[in-house]
């Protein structure tokens, strides 16, 4: 029949025609690469290894959001009784500044997801590395232990939020620790005392593989060298408690990267100096900040302000600290002048003029500029100090510990002399030291939960501020993201005791 | 003919120049504007005549066309040379006259709801023919975009919408204005901001994470559905919307959400038809139901809670003597303009249409307005057995935004509600203001700084058809088409500005970006019909189809303005010390579509009709083994009332058919919630890859995995089974369908959630299952129909049951505050009952999961609440028309979907005693045995909890129209077709308990800062010749 002839010339000739036609649909991305392309050589592993640097930067882990802060940031001082929010804060992160944050607290997950995903970016980086190691041992080395350090250090970032203990020892929940990228994975909470052997493995692994090895210059400290990684490991150490290795690793430290001349140290907020300076995240305009939940310098909120009682624990006149971390800023012209955030020290004008407020100076740019970009200090020689200083004082070696405290105070106060001081008020005076050397740069939070202090605000603006937390209160460790809990079965039963 | 032309100029100038007069001596600041439009229109006539004069007229039959009721004159019926595509259309008073091509031609005379006749034309040269109704004959023509079928046939689910009556709305995009006009499709508002898309569901939202917008084909080429605001709705001839699978069998790779086939309209080979419409109005602003506190309000308010701003005796009596309604700051009265004028006609084998139009709409935000320049060309021609077209529109249009949806301190939507009413927007020489808070001065914000986008859009399509001359019936056909559309969006910041300071630098900013979109669809194919004997008819379709798209965009956002340019000149060059570093930004994607299907349709007797349908798509999106999938469908149709044994039933039963569908339909658009930006559409066009994007860290350029490989993913696969009944009484003056349908989603999109452990929340999986099962109703009734006066009533009427059959390892998916639960509507809302107030402490209470009173508020708690997704909604109508006096109503209406007003919670929390607040918080809970529903302020504030989840349901006046067309015998005597005047009103009044400006809110949470849908009336002049 004709038809039937037809029909099947018809669709034989579309079928000839049509079946190049597929190609059509093999489109390539061409803004992204496709990861079965990747890895074929060191360099891509490089690549990977700078996003992983890269990610330090995100949302929730130092970047500071719109409406989610550094977790590791600047978070730790707004929980505590460093900072005061004030109204200019339009109520941002009451949940965790002010505690009342339940397992379904979108900050809390963001933060929880923010350190696992360096953490998979360092695995990516370390998944089948040792394939180029007889090709080129020396720079497997270098991104490798660059990788572990990552992964040692966002683990212990996780831990100091959701460890329900610091004792190296404790069989209490610690956090999943993750060495693969393995999407499907369903990892389990260890316990603290595991956590910190693979901790302290990643750390010691890098250790070892940066032997040697040279990242940083003396203006830029950008990147996770073997002094970062003996200064990460001194700063675990004083929280699980093993003093003797805080202070080996911090003599390290110290002995390697002494502390910054007097004069010089305003310079290390702007970026002008890299001295004490042992790693610091890098930002760059565009790229985020990790301070502008706390005073935002381009729109001029000032959203937390510095504590009163820390204010008064300066000697304002000869710390160089005090310039330094904190200043006077004016509002807008604003009339009639009035107090507009209560606390000190208002300065009410005349008739019409600014008001003038009490601000968070220390991360508002460089150069003079005012954009809060500024490289996050992660690690610094000051802290080291410190570090030495209580875990010598812990360990009895009381007068080590006060020549520590001396020493750092030396460097920072024009005209100082000693002091000399003992037991609980030695670790008090280390204490309120960290305080003052610290401010600002994500500690406090963490250093009453390790030392089991209670935490009081004396100082508050909001009506809705929490004026107390007492050390056995269930938020000192934040619960496990209700949304991890309904993915992950193992972990169905770890949540954090008390939520 | 060149008098009538120059009548027709000198008519349409001056009527032009009236309209637009007052405009220019009103608005004299914009007359610049009003005066290029004005040069445009005239620019259209001079270019429409001198296209309309070229084609040459001559004479051979003449005759007229009147009614068997009243032997009046029946004007635009279809007058064609059988068998050719010559033809004609009759005059006002039912005369033609027709170049016959051929000898021993026949004339077939039809006309919608006449019965159509063909007379062979012998000798004559007049002829004269009466047409009489057919009741029976429903003859709709439903087009699908690739057949043409009469209404009667279709096996499946199609809404035929008349695109006259929507052409007129007063909306910027026109799918707004198909709000409740057919069962079945839900159109949501979203925005008022002039151009707004709207959203459109068809049957029920049948993805989760993949699109659910229906598919829009403009003759013939898929158009991108968000930007319709620069089409001209009234070059369009017809909405169909295809609704089962059976309909959208020919766009099965991207039918699964329904299809809306629009076609443009075509010329009719006669007399040359002009003609113009004009409409000039006003929009207005809702009130909004909440109300904020005044300034005494606000300030007593402030005063019992602690006096934040520590105001003395003194400020707060100054404070008290200024009130500022926000509301009048920033809402005006908008102004919306429109003209169409358009010609079409045509002679022997060639015929066109042609139209240019200006919109000029102006919102009730200041600073908010559309304008829109379009024009559009249809030209179709035949020469021995191939046949050619071109369909073509190209438009301008210039958006002038403000931001809206979001809960940002700088938008001056919120400002509305947020700021503090004892403030002003200037002081007292002029200056802008500080606000108190610290939070930018909206006014400023709004003014100041400038937003435009500019949108270039082309659509067209050319085909070559050929009808093989050894075989008849077959018709090979190929039609090629781009969807083109290209924004450039400006975006100043200036550096006096709250914005401007918190820009990079600090001293403003100013961006220009630039986008790119392409499409392409080319559809190749080979139709064959057939009668076989007398009883059989045979019609069977081979196509292939390729569509491509592809997007590019880039843009720069430069810093340190403040000097005398307010564009790139004012942008200071970046250097390592000034931080006005500028931001590059670029990218792009593309994605492709292969298809090969077959289409056949049988019928039997006339009576009885089958048609089938296979296909096989491939997808760019999907893993390399599972590119490729295969969808079909089955329909039946069955015209009962033709049957022998109805014979005696025939006066009851003018029609009734029988249909049932069955099949499949794919789905392979993901969509995101942060679209927009460029990894996003990388990551949906290549969704199954494992993918790096660049990550800077230093100064040095990395890689970060952004996305994990998904080998797996496939097809979303959508399968209807429809059925309904069709029906035709009391002579075709009732008409009635009935239809269920059964829709199931298999393989469904959806988010497998991991351990966030791995850095990601979740995997894209195709888990799942979801059905959406309803049944439409619609009702269309002549009520009074003499020649004289004319009562119509429709109603239409839609539920629709959506519920998840089966999801991941039968977990719950929580996002938020919705819940995706196994047994449950999809996007429930999944929150902790609000139980009040302990009136011993004024603690907000809780209920427990198991009903329990409680003051702690536990996540474990939640319960699902309802879903915002809505189970039904219809739209009804009446108009009358009386010797040329018709009036007409029209009402749309949604019932049982929630709303979670975000809005509200914002000035419900006490902690933003800074800002204004609402109202009802003056009611806060203060001593022991208050009764109140608002909490002691001191109380943790929860916002995810019932007390602000809402009812949907509102009934909207959505248009009424009142027109008075001109007797024929005065418009007659100028030589003009039709003359009308109409004034119509849109969304003047709604009905609903929900406390913001619209309850129009699509995805389910008012955020904030809503833009309300316009209230517009405007005022109109219709002229045909």
């Amino acid at each position: 029949m004709k038809f039937n002839k037809l029909s099947i010339g018809i669709s034989l000739s579309f079928a000839l025609v049509l079946s190049s036609c597929e190609k059509v649909i093999d489109v390539e991305p061409e803004f992204a690469i496709e990861g079965t392309q990747l890895f074929k050589n060191l360099d891509e592993y490089q690549y990977a290894l700078t996003g992983a640097y890269a990610l330090f930067r995100q949302t929730g882990y130092y970047g500071s959001g719109g409406q989610t802060t550094g977790s590791w940031s600047t978070l730790p001082d707004m929980m505590s009784d460093n900072l005061v929010q004030t109204g200019e804060d339009l109520a941002n992160w009451q949940a965790q500044t002010n505690f009342v944050y339940a397992a379904d607290d979108s900050d809390i997950e963001i933060a929880w997801q923010a350190a696992y995903y360096v953490i998979n970016q360092a695995n990516v980086v370390l998944n089948n590395i040792d394939q180029f190691a007889e090709i080129d041992a020396e720079r497997v080395n270098e991104i490798k232990g660059q990788a572990l350090a990552i992964r040692g250090m966002a683990h212990f970032d996780v831990l100091r939020y959701w460890g329900e203990d610091f004792d190296r020892n404790s069989s209490k929940l610690g956090i999943p620790y993750r060495t693969t990228p393995d999407p499907e994975a369903m990892p389990s909470r260890l316990t603290v005392k595991e956590t910190y052997d693979n901790i302290l493995k990643d750390l010691q692994d890098a250790e070892t593989l940066l032997d040697g090895i040279s990242l940083n210059s003396a203006n830029n400290r950008a990147y996770i060298d073997q002094l970062a990684v003996q200064a990460l490991l001194a700063r675990v150490s004083l929280y699980a408690k093993d003093y003797a290795a805080a202070e080996s690793y911090s003599t390290m430290v110290i002995d390697a990267r002494p502390l910054v001349s007097i004069n010089a140290f305003p310079g290390i907020w702007t970026d002008a100096t890299a001295e004490e300076v042992i790693w610091a995240v890098s930002f760059s305009a565009g790229e985020g900040t990790p301070s502008g939940g706390v005073h935002v310098a381009s729109s001029n909120r000032n959203r937390f302000r510095p504590a009163a009682p820390l204010v008064a624990a300066y000697d304002q006149v000869n710390d160089v600290r005090f310039p330094a971390y904190i200043g006077l800023r004016q509002s807008g012209n604003v009339s009639p002048p009035r107090t507009i955030y209560p606390g000190l020290p208002e300065v009410i004008g005349t008739n019409g003029s600014p008001i003038t407020r009490t601000i968070v100076s220390k991360f508002i740019g460089r150069n003079g500029a005012l954009d809060n970009v500024v490289n996050w200090k992660v690690l610094r020689t000051g802290e080291m100090y410190l570090i030495r200083a209580e875990a010598s004082a812990q360990a009895g070696k009381e007068a080590m510990g006060l020549a520590d405290l001396n020493a750092l105070r030396a460097a920072r106060i024009n005209n100082y002399t000693n002091v000399t001081l003992s037991g609980q008020d030695l670790l008090n005076a280390i204490a309120l030291e960290r305080r003052k050397e610290l401010f600002g740069e994500g500690h406090r939070w963490f250093d009453l939960k390790r030392t089991t202090r209670t935490l009081t605000r004396p100082d508050v603006v909001l009506g809705s501020t929490v004026l107390t937390l007492d050390p056995t209160a269930r938020e000192w460790v934040w619960p496990i993201p209700q949304v991890e809990i309904d993915a992950n079965a193992s972990m169905a039963s770890q949540q954090t005791t008390g939520y | 003919m060149i008098k009538v032309f120059n009548r027709i100029i000198k008519f349409l100038c001056i009527n032009i120049v009236r309209l637009i007069l007052p405009d220019i001596i009103l608005f004299t600041n914009t007359n610049k504007q009003k005066l290029m439009q004005r040069k445009l229109l005239i620019v259209l006539v001079l270019w429409i005549i001198t296209v309309g004069s070229t084609i040459a007229q001559s004479q051979t039959i003449t005759g007229k066309v009147t009614t068997t009721d009243d032997g009046s004159g029946l004007p635009g019926v279809s007058v064609v040379e059988r068998g050719t595509n010559n033809g004609t259309s009759t005059g006002v008073d039912g005369s033609y006259s027709l170049t016959l091509s051929g000898t021993n031609a026949a004339l077939v005379f039809s006309f919608i709801g006449m019965t159509t006749q063909e007379i062979p034309v012998g000798n004559r040269t007049t002829l004269n023919v009466t047409l009489g109704a057919d009741a029976r004959q429903l003859s709709e023509v439903v087009v699908t975009g690739y057949t043409t079928q009469n209404s009667r046939e279709v096996t499946g689910s199609v809404a035929i919408v008349n695109a006259e009556t929507i052409s007129q709305y007063p909306v910027g995009s026109f799918d707004q204005a198909l709000q409740g006009k057919s069962p079945g499709i839900l159109v949501q508002a979203q925005s008022g901001q002039p151009g707004a898309a709207a959203n459109v569901l068809i049957r029920g939202r049948g993805s989760i994470l993949g699109g659910s917008q229906p598919l829009y084909i403009l003759d013939g080429i898929e158009i991108t559905a968000t930007d319709f605001s620069t089409l001209n709705p009234a070059d369009f001839d017809s909405f169909n919307i295809l609704k089962d699978a059976s309909s959208t069998s020919l766009y099965g790779s991207r039918g699964a959400n329904g299809v809306v086939v629009i076609t443009s309209k075509k010329g009719l080979a006669g007399t040359t038809r002009l003609n113009y419409t004009g409409q000039y109005g006003f929009s207005f602003t809702p009130t909004n139901p909440l109300r904020v506190m005044n300034s005494n309000e606000k300030l007593d308010y402030e005063l019992m809670n602690g006096n934040p701003y520590e105001w003395t005796d003194e400020d707060v009596a100054r404070l008290r003597t200024i009130n500022t309604d926000w509301a009048d700051v920033f809402f005006q009265t908008g102004h919306t303009q429109n003209h169409t004028l358009s010609a079409s006609g045509g002679a022997n084998k060639t015929t066109y249409y042609l139209s240019g139009s200006v919109f000029d709409q102006t919102g009730t935000v200041i600073n908010t307005g559309l304008k829109r320049y379009t024009g559009r060309a249809n030209v179709e021609t035949s020469a021995g057995n191939f046949n050619f077209g071109i369909n073509s529109t190209f438009g301008y249009s210039e958006f002038t935004n403000t931001s809206e949806s979001n809960t940002g301190i700088s938008t001056p939507l919120n400002a509305v509600r947020w700021a503090n009413p004892y403030e002003t927007p200037y002081d007292e020489e002029g200056n802008y203001t500080a606000i108190y808070s610290g939070q930018p001065n909206p006014l400023q914000e709004l003014l100041e700084n400038t937003n435009v986008r500019q949108q270039l859009k082309g659509v067209g399509n050319v085909f070559v058809a050929y009808t093989v001359p050894f075989l008849k019936g077959l018709t090979l056909r190929t039609n090629w088409g781009g969807d083109f559309t290209s924004y450039e969006s400006t975006a100043f910041v200036d550096p006096t500005t709250a914005s401007g300071g918190s820009s990079v630098g600090g001293s403003g900013s100013f961006g220009r970006g630039f986008e790119r979109n392409f499409r392409y669809t080319g559809t190749t194919s080979a139709s064959y019909t057939r009668e076989i004997g007398t009883e059989h008819t045979l019609t069977i379709g081979l196509f292939n189809e390729v569509v491509h798209g592809k997007r590019r965009n880039f843009g720069f956002t430069g810093y340190g303005l403040g000097g005398a340019f307010q564009n790139e000149a004012g942008i200071t060059p970046g250097t390592t010390t000034n931080g006005f570093i500028p931001a590059v930004r670029g990218g792009g994607s593309e994605n492709a579509l292969l298809s090969y299907f077959t289409n056949i349709n049988y019928g039997f007797r006339e009576r009885y009709f089958l048609s089938l349908s296979a296909r096989r798509d491939g997808s760019s999106r999907f893993g390399a083994d599972r590119r490729f999938a295969n969808f079909g469908s089955v329909g039946l149709s069955w015209i009962v009332s033709d049957e022998g044994f109805m014979e005696g039933l025939d006066n009851i039963f003018d029609l009734l058919k029988f249909k049932i569908s069955y099949g499949s339909s794919g789905n392979q658009a993901l969509v995101s919630q942060d679209a927009g930006q460029n990894d996003i559409f990388t990551s949906l066009d290549f969704a199954s890859r494992e993918l790096y994007t660049r990550g800077v860290y230093n100064g040095v350029s990395g890689l970060i995995q952004t996305q994990l490989a998904n080998p797996e993913l496939q097809w979303e696969r959508r399968t209807i089974f429809n059925t309904g009944i069709e029906l035709a009484t009391l002579n075709g003056r009732l008409r009635s369908t009935v239809e269920f349908y059964n829709a199931l989603t298999t393989d469904l999109f959806l988010n497998r959630q991991l351990s966030r452990t791995s850095g990601y929340s979740d995997i894209i999986s195709n888990i799942g299952e979801l059905q959406n099962r309803g049944v439409e109703l619609s009702l269309d009734g002549d009520l009074v129909k003499t020649p004289a006066f004319t009562w119509n009533a429709t109603f239409s009427l839609t539920h629709n049951k959506n519920k998840i059959k089966k999801l991941v390892g039968g977990e719950d998916n929580i996002q938020g505050i919705y819940i995706n639960r196994v047994g449950e509507t999809m996007n429930s809302l999944y929150v902790v009952r609000y139980a009040g107030v302990n009136p011993d402490n004024g603690n907000p209470q809780y209920l427990t999961k198991e009903g329990e009173i409680t003051e702690v508020y536990d996540p474990s708690d939640r319960v699902i609440v309802g879903s915002i997704e809505t189970p039904f909604f219809g739209g009804f109508g009446s108009s009358l028309n009386f010797k040329g006096f018709e009036v007409s109503a029209f009402f749309s209406f949604v019932k049982g979907n929630k709303i979670f007003n975000n809005d509200r919670a914002n000035i419900e929390d006490p902690a933003y005693l800074w800002d204004n607040l609402s109202a009802e918080l003056l009611t806060q809970w203060q001593n022991p045995g208050d009764v109140t529903q608002i909490p002691n302020p001191n109380a943790t504030f929860r916002t995810e909890t019932t007390r602000f989840v809402e009812d949907g349901d509102f009934l909207r006046l959505r248009n009424v129209n009142v027109s008075y067309t001109l007797p024929k015998s005065w418009t007659g005597a100028i030589k003009l077709n039709t003359v009308r005047v109409f004034a119509q009103g849109q969304n003047l009044k709604t009905w609903t308990d929900f406390r913001g400006y619209d309850p129009e809110i699509a995805e389910g949470t008012l955020q904030g800062a809503q833009y309300p849908a316009l209230r517009t009336v405007t005022f109109g002049l219709n002229i045909g010749l």
